[in-house]
């Protein structure tokens, strides 16, 4: 199969955008992607677009051809993908395959969401659209309670304590203070997060990323076709896709996820590497305790240690593996389709050395999103392109 | 007050391989045969819960509200209630059925 780079990138600030639609997220980001790529727009063969919620948020579907339609891109394939939180990165997978397999030249990528509006119970249903609701919903389970549930094993089967898992929103919430997209960067306390309103208990408020609007995009192209980027081509290494139980009750094990585990080996395997090659990582952190398994099953952390980790500043920039140096869904936000697709376009700015949080010497970096109950997961290798 | 004797639990049980799931679900998920009900000591050990203060809007009404996970002594788990949360109720611990609301079976720490 062919090389496949990132050429151009695009992305709306995650925050609150009143009065925005998800088109106009959608269009800004895309533009930009398409501008910096230096390619024409009928050179573009395909879209995937990453959506979650827009179906019952804002009663909008085929958002691909509308938006593909007002940047002016040909009569192609359109095509929009849906994997709960896991859309984004999923669609970046469908782009660079219908690369790497020769479908088209030149594919674009865009994740947008849109979810502000909505009241709180509003999106909190939305979202539990992602659970398998023949057998999670009608106990009134939710996605905090969720790691709320892998918390307390975490906590019996390691001796996790409230203030080390404290350790990770601090970290992320510092993080976001330094990334000019960020929604909610912030300088916090242990003491200031032990106060916070309980969710999903031992989970707090601070423990649970914010509710976001947003856009992202990239440019993904053959490597021969690159010359007219603008910026520094970013090599994929790796574009792995996995499933993963798709109810609560089918984990063995409810502090490891198997869809993450599988999709690392794989993504390890594909790109010829070990996690100590790993530079930096974006994964998702919708909770504080999500970045704590996460980073073990990613194994880049050793088991048990997530927390631990993060408590010692080990996963801080200029740490042992910096983890959300953007400041993760935590701080940075997730609006939820398009959040895939902006953990590559941070990972992307930080192997360019370009990123207001910049990990020195970067050339290798890893993207992991996570669907459902972990029903489905991404991990994605990219290396810098003259490396 | 401390209850001791479990309710029994209606789960499927696969009628070509004996297979325990407790579903939904159309085909067993080992050899794709058929499920059938079936029911088990409801019984077992605590896998974990959590109490769910912002529930989604179908069950704000209830307030809050915990949700558990449970592993039967039969062989599959199981997503539950828990009736009485607190301390003491630690992954491991055992607990059992004792009632239902609506589809969802009620657990409570022996």
């Amino acid at each position: 199969m062919r090389d496949v780079v990132i050429t151009g990138i695009g992305s709306t600030a995650f925050a609150k955008h009143d009065g925005r639609t998800i088109e106009s997220l959608a269009v800004e980001a895309a533009n930009a992607a398409i501008v910096r790529s230096g390619l024409e727009r009928h050179e573009i063969g395909a879209v995937y677009f990453g959506n979650f919620v827009a179906g019952p948020l804002l009663g909008q579907e085929v958002l691909a051809g509308i938006v593909a339609d007002e940047l002016g891109l040909g009569p192609i394939p359109c095509t929009k993908v849906e994997g709960a939180c896991a859309s984004g990165g999923i669609a970046f997978r469908h782009a660079v395959l219908a690369v790497q397999t020769g479908q088209c030249d030149a594919a674009l990528v865009i994740g947008a969401e849109k979810m502000t509006h909505a009241s709180g119970a509003a999106v909190t249903s939305a979202l539990n659209c992602a659970m398998d609701n023949r057998a999670d919903g009608p106990s009134g389970l939710t996605f905090p309670g969720l790691f709320g549930l892998t918390w307390r094993v975490h906590a019996a089967k390691y001796g996790t304590t409230r203030d080390e898992v404290s350790a990770v929103v601090i970290k992320n919430k510092a993080n976001g203070l330094l990334n000019p997209l960020a929604q909610m960067g912030a300088t916090l306390t242990a003491e200031v997060i032990r106060q916070s309103a309980p969710i999903a208990d031992p989970l707090q408020l601070y423990d649970c990323c914010p509710v976001s609007d947003g856009a992202a995009a990239l440019v993904i192209v053959a490597a021969d076709r690159a010359k007219g980027s603008a910026d520094l081509p970013i090599r994929v290494r790796a574009a792995i896709q996995t499933r993963g139980p798709a109810r609560l009750a089918g984990n063995e094990n409810l502090v490891s996820y198997p869809a993450t585990l599988r999709a690392a080996q794989l993504a390890y395997e594909t790109a010829g590497i070990t996690p100590k090659d790993v530079h930096l990582v974006e994964l998702h952190d919708c909770f504080s305790m999500a970045e704590v398994v996460h980073s073990e099953d990613l194994g880049l952390v050793p088991r048990g240690m997530g927390a631990k980790w993060a408590a010692e500043g080990r996963t801080r920039v200029g740490g042992t593996i910096p983890i959300n140096a953007s400041g993760g869904l935590l701080s940075k936000g997730h609006p939820v389709g398009a959040t895939g697709v902006g953990q590559l376009y941070e990972v992307v700015t930080q192997l360019r050395g370009k990123h207001a949080n910049q990990v020195k010497n970067a050339s290798i970096g890893m993207a992991q999103n996570v669907g459902g109950a972990g029903v489905a997961v991404t991990v994605s290798i990219l290396e810098r392109s003259d490396a | 007050m401390t209850a001791t004797k479990a309710m029994d639990v209606t789960v499927l049980r696969c009628t070509a391989c004996g297979t325990l799931d407790s579903g939904p679900r159309d085909l067993c998920p080992k050899c794709f045969g058929a499920l059938a009900p079936h029911t088990v000591d409801g019984a077992g050990t605590l896998v974990s819960w959590t109490m769910i203060r912002r529930p989604p809007a179908a069950f704000r009404a209830e307030g809050a509200y915990a949700v558990a996970l449970v592993k039967l002594d039969a062989g599959c788990q199981i997503t539950g209630r828990l009736s009485n949360p607190d301390d003491h109720a630690t992954p491991g611990r055992r607990v059992i059925a004792t009632g239902h609301k609506d589809t969802v079976t009620l657990f409570s720490v022996a």
